[in-house]
């Protein structure tokens, strides 16, 4: 197998590899700017300069050639060499910053340039603490700068597009922007203009920069020269934690990262998967954060006299049973959501059974015209394979309209049919309508009974995505009853592991009085003296793997592993475009 | 060192022959006779790879700064597999005291033409581009015209001459870009973008203009081959220095009464060139001499005895021939200003894609600025110097190596009269 | 105001787009099209090119200002680059911007304000041994500049005299 020596360790390889990208799979690090994996590499950053050479093999005997001590003889390259754009070769050896002076003098000498017409006020920048260029100026920089002269002026705060703000000056040129958009996003909206160190990107004057997936070349640019108009200086980096999630707004399933400070939810960045979304999401999933910070559910609600109240959670329960208990069954229709979890959409359909309503029915939420041939859908639930999966009756809208009619009592488990027109508020006035749900919404509005739910956000659970690939969420905000310091599964930031009570960003406000569905089906069952004792979502995983064939082989562990787990879905089922 | 006589030299590439640029005066002075044999003598011409070993042997070393062997250069290209391969004529000449190809264009457009029609032949070209700067608009229109009357001759077109042989050419003009000089931002150019050097490898004989072959060369270097084809490579190689034969275009600038191209054989004592350009303006001394546009490294009077125009002369006293445009400076010249005036230009130029050029070029006028305004000091000239080396081998094209060298080599050939421009004084402690 | 090419100028794209094998690289020629028939290529004729060619409009301006010639606002009647690279610099190149100046009564950069001339200072314009020189409007050079030769092309341009094309004899070096 063809081998390659890097800072004199010995790596077998196969197939092609950029050594940068090489060294980066081993764990190790060379800095570098421009690079970017799913891009091409222009290796026009310079920073990620190594040493290469050539052990030099024998044209007759194929065995390396030796000196007189014994040592193999090396063909260095007469420069040193970008590793973005260097291709792995049999024999080569690669000497990193790790053990090459020159290296890392190429290195520190690429920095100063960089910062030369860099303003050197990461303070009050942006992207201060996650910046790789403020990062690889604290590894590999120079300690001063020798630049005693004018820098060069651009513009700054430019409204690029509704989404990004540009600050020409901090820009170094790197282009992964103008790649982004001729490469990935193929809008071609931005380009470099000028010349020599006036350059900056921008886009064709009087233009806006408006592309669907605008907000990547935030998350890619190194420096703070894009930054997210929404988000910008809303929050420092280290104030925030960072949880692994899925975007519920799409049926694409795009893996993503939470951003919570204080129990809001302040942004939603790409998370890298391979199998579904790479690099990258669309600008419209990440307007989801409001959903779990803004017009929540907070306590049960119940309409007295038409009036709608504040409840107590054994108020709430004890009237569903009532409800339920007094209803002839035939007359009951509960509806699954695909906007629900997996477990979520069980733990409703287990207690249902148990009690021998009628099974669960659940119509999917589609709007042509979403898709985009990208990473949006037109299926725009985050859960409609796993309805079909759990066997759940799929109805259209007329069916679902038709069994609602004929009901008196009727269970939505987290899905707005009035406000996305399944159903008219007129044709479940003189119903009895209980409604699980995170956010206040029209179908909320018109409900008899609210009971709040946990968001995503706050609960670890399920979702398949439109091609059957099953994907959990994380725990990211604490409810009114989770606590992140004893929750092992929650991430921790700096503030959690050193703030104090007397930090002025820990309030209770941000806490939704909401529950975990299953954690409501307990109770609900409890009161109608069932056994269901749901713990959290792994379990009811473990349970669905092994009741719901579907599911087989499914659990938290194997979907960590392998970021998420392809299921089998009926091909026709599938709405990715 | 054997002197080369160039004093009974006959120019080839540009002889006194009026009205050559038409195609008639041309063909009647037996313009196109080389192509009809590489084309029709299958004699003296077994295939296309024989001319291919024929422009090897006479070792015309481009002339376009970077010396190298042209005939190499045409057997890189890979065995033809019928798609479109290119050769890109590269007529961007704007190195700072560089303004000979101008000349072709003028006085001899057709010795080009025929020259880019053989290396096509050779290397199994389908297509001829020849890129102009957008300021020699002039010349533009006169190349659009030659290439029109060539065309209408049968020179250029389907079945050149009768032969299998099929080529199209076309002038592609520049728009005001130093940095197209290279050879592969001239092929970003040719494509319609921003002149970016281009990472090598791929090269461009394995992947250049739309990702398919390609052969770039300069204007003169290509003129030159149809010499060689009509008189043969010994022909070639026999004239001027040994390592770097053949007639050269030397554009002669600054202080000498007869400033302008000619045409010599390579190897001209610095000197005698001087003298060919009428010797110094006003009977002034002559201070310094940068051999070969504005990136080759300056020369001292005092270092040019016995130095000839030729790579290995020049490199002796550590300069190069470059693309042969010397510029003549006397006593009176200001080195802090040349200097300046030179680091203004590469600032100006650089594309600005990769960081040590784009940041490195700015800040080298900046200082050189500060210096000239009086109020540099010497730490800045180590300041300098240390900044080359952070420039030089670590671009993806050669610019930063064009700036560096001459900020480097003047400063250390002209310390003396730096460190007299820099403010003395220590700084005061309080 | 709208631009839009004339008949001819299309002819003239679709004849440029034939000796390319795409569409990309008719954007430097279209652009030069353009500039002949509107004197600039400010953003909105930056569009129409890039509509007319079907390309992004952010490619044709990330061309059109990578490239000097290309003018990206408008500019006087007559646009006087002077040369002050090398060695231009070596023969007065400065001199004469300088004279310029105190003649149109602007400075570098600036255009005189009946519109007249736009006054600029250049990069080398490849004819170092006829220094100092200047290029009007992209087009014709004017050699061996003294300034009452620079006077005189003023009053030239101001009359509307074409200028003549400056042929330089190939010197021989026959004569020492």
């Amino acid at each position: 197998m063809p081998e390659i020596f890097i800072d004199g360790h010995r790596y077998e390889f196969e197939g092609e590899h950029k050594v940068l990208q090489f060294i980066q799979d081993l764990g190790k690090e060379v800095p570098f700017f421009c690079y970017h994996p799913s891009m091409t590499a222009p290796a026009n950053c310079r920073q990620c300069m190594v040493k290469a050479g050539q052990y030099m093999k024998s044209r007759e005997t194929g065995e390396y050639e030796v000196d007189e001590n014994g040592d193999r003889v090396i063909r260095w390259f007469p420069k040193l060499q970008t590793s973005c754009n260097l291709m792995a070769a049999d024999g080569m050896v690669i000497l990193t910053q790790e053990t090459d002076e020159q290296v890392k003098r190429a290195q520190k000498d690429n920095l100063e340039l960089i910062l030369i017409n860099h303003p050197l006020d990461c303070p009050i920048c942006d992207q201060a603490g996650e910046c790789p260029l403020q990062i690889q100026t604290y590894k590999y920089g120079p300690e001063g700068s020798r630049f005693e002269v004018k820098k060069v002026h651009k513009p700054k705060r430019v409204q690029l597009g509704p989404r990004v703000v540009l600050d020409a000056e901090r820009c170094i040129n790197c282009t992964r922007c103008t790649r982004f958009t001729q490469e990935i996003s193929k809008t071609h909206q931005l380009t470099i203009t000028s010349r020599g160190d006036k350059n900056y990107p921008t886009t064709a004057p009087g233009r806006e920069f408006d592309d669907p997936y605008s907000l990547n070349t935030v998350d890619i640019c190194p420096v703070g020269a894009l930054t997210s108009a929404d988000f910008r200086f809303k929050a420092r980096v280290w104030e925030m934690n960072q949880t692994p999630s899925i975007d519920i707004t799409n049926g694409k399933g795009t893996n993503i990262d939470l951003w919570t400070r204080d129990n809001l939810i302040l942004r939603v960045t790409p998370r890298f998967n391979s199998e579904v979304n790479d690099h990258w999401m669309p600008d419209a999933g990440r307007e989801a954060y409001k959903i779990f910070n803004e017009n929540r559910i907070s306590r049960p609600q119940q309409k007295l006299d038409g009036e709608k109240v504040l409840s107590s959670w054994n108020n709430a329960i004890a009237t569903l049973g009532e409800q339920i208990e007094d209803t002839d069954n035939a007359k009951i229709v509960v509806i699954a959501s695909p906007h629900a979890s997996v477990e979520e959409n069980y733990a409703l359909s287990k207690y249902t059974n148990l009690l021998r309503l009628n099974a669960p029915v659940f119509t999917s939420h589609i709007e042509e015209g979403t898709g985009d041939g990208f990473l949006l859908s037109d299926d725009v639930a985050p859960n409609t394979n796993g309805c079909r999966l759990l066997g759940f009756k799929e109805l259209d809208k007329s069916a679902i309209s038709k069994e609602i009619q004929k009901a008196e009592l009727v269970i939505i488990l987290n899905d707005n049919l009035v406000d996305r027109s399944v159903v008219s508020a007129d044709q479940l006035k003189d119903k009895f309508v209980a409604v699980f749900a995170t956010n206040n919404s029209e179908t909320a509005e018109i409900a008899d009974l609210v009971i709040p739910i946990t968001t995503a956000a706050e609960h670890a659970a399920s979702y398949v995505n439109v091609d059957g690939r099953i994907q959990r969420t994380y725990r990211a905000k604490e409810t009114k009853y989770t606590n992140r310091r004893i929750d092992l599964e929650m991430s921790e930031g700096r503030l959690d592991r050193y703030g104090t009570n007397f930090d002025n960003w820990v309030t209770e406000d941000n806490k939704i009085d909401c529950m975990p569905m299953w954690e409501i089906v307990n109770n609900l069952a409890d009161a109608a003296g069932l056994d269901i004792n749901f713990k959290d979502g792994r379990e009811i995983m473990d349970e669905i793997a092994s009741s719901v064939s579907n599911f087989s082989g499914v659990s938290f562990a194997a979907m960590d592993e392998q970021a998420g787990i392809q299921l089998s879905i009926k091909k026709e089922t599938s709405t990715s475009k | 060192m054997s002197t080369v006589d160039w004093k009974n030299y006959t120019p080839v590439l540009l002889p006194d022959i009026k009205d050559l640029h038409k195609i008639d005066v041309y063909t009647k002075n037996g313009g196109y006779k080389a192509l009809k044999s590489v084309l029709t003598d299958k004699k003296k011409w077994e295939g296309p790879k024989a001319v291919v070993e024929e422009v090897k042997k006479a070792n015309i070393r481009g002339r376009g700064g970077a010396g190298f062997n042209a005939g190499l250069k045409w057997s890189f290209m890979p065995p033809a597999d019928g798609g479109p391969r290119y050769l890109a004529c590269n007529g961007d000449e704007s190195e700072p005291g560089t303004f000979k190809d101008r000349k072709i264009f003028e006085y001899n457009p057709h010795v080009f033409i025929e020259g880019a029609l053989i290396a096509a032949y050779a290397m199994e070209i389908t297509t001829i581009y020849v890129y102009i700067r957008g300021e020699y608009k002039t010349y533009i229109d006169m190349m659009e015209k030659a290439i029109s009357d060539a065309y209408d001759k049968g020179y250029i077109g389907k079945n050149i001459l009768g032969s299998k042989f099929s080529v199209d050419f076309y002038v592609h003009s520049g728009a005001g870009a130093y940095i197209c000089g290279e050879e592969t931002s001239m092929l970003e150019s040719l494509e319609g973008k921003r002149g970016y050097p281009r990472v090598k490898p791929p090269f461009p004989a394995q992947k250049g203009l739309w990702g398919r072959p390609t052969t770039i060369n300069n204007i003169e270097t290509l003129s030159h081959v149809t010499g060689v084809i009509n008189n043969g490579a010994e022909w070639f190689s026999s004239i001027g220095a040994p390592t770097h034969p053949g007639p050269v275009l030397y554009g002669i600038s600054g202080h000498v009464n007869n400033p302008g191209v000619y045409e010599l054989p390579s190897g001209v004592p610095v000197l005698d060139l001087i003298e060919v350009a009428g010797g110094m303006r006003n009977g002034k001394k002559l201070k310094a001499v940068i051999p070969g546009g504005s990136s080759t490294p300056v020369l001292r009077a005092d270092q040019l005895d016995g130095i000839t125009m030729d790579s290995d002369s020049l490199r002796t006293v550590g300069s190069m021939l470059g693309t042969a445009g010397m510029v003549v400076m006397d006593e009176d010249t200001d080195m802090v200003d040349v200097l300046w005036r030179i680091a203004h230009f590469y600032h100006h130029e650089s594309c600005g894609q990769c960081t040590p050029c784009r940041e490195g070029t700015g800040w080298l006028e900046k200082i050189l600025l500060k210096i000239k305004n009086g109020d540099g000091e010497v730490r800045d000239l180590d300041l300098l110097l240390d900044l080359t080396t952070q420039m030089e081998g670590r671009t993806i094209c050669a610019l930063a190596d064009a700036a560096a060298w001459p900020v480097r080599f003047t400063i250390n050939r002209f310390r003396d009269e730096f460190e007299a421009r820099c403010i003395k004084k220590a700084h005061a402690v309080a | 105001m709208a631009y839009e090419f004339t008949k001819e100028d299309l002819q003239e794209i679709e004849t440029i787009k034939a000796k390319y094998p795409e569409v990309m690289p008719a954007t430097l020629p279209t652009l030069w099209v353009a500039q002949r028939r509107f004197g600039h290529v400010e953003p909105e004729v930056q569009r129409l090119v890039a509509e007319t060619l079907g390309l992004p409009e952010a490619h044709v301006h990330g061309v059109a200002n990578f490239y000097t010639q290309y003018y990206k606002e408008k500019k006087g009647k007559h646009v006087l680059d002077v040369c002050t690279c090398l060695s231009c610099q070596l023969c007065g190149g400065y001199e004469i911007l300088h004279h310029l100046e105190e003649k149109l009564g602007i400075k570098a950069g600036e255009t005189t304000e009946d519109g007249t001339f736009t006054l600029n200072q250049v990069e080398c314009l490849g004819a170092c041994g006829y220094a100092p020189m200047l290029q009007v409007t992209n087009d014709k050079y004017v050699n061996h500049l003294t300034k009452e030769k620079a006077d005189e092309l003023v009053e030239k341009l101001k009359s509307g005299e074409e200028l003549e094309y400056e042929q330089i004899k190939m010197p021989q070096h026959k004569n020492i």
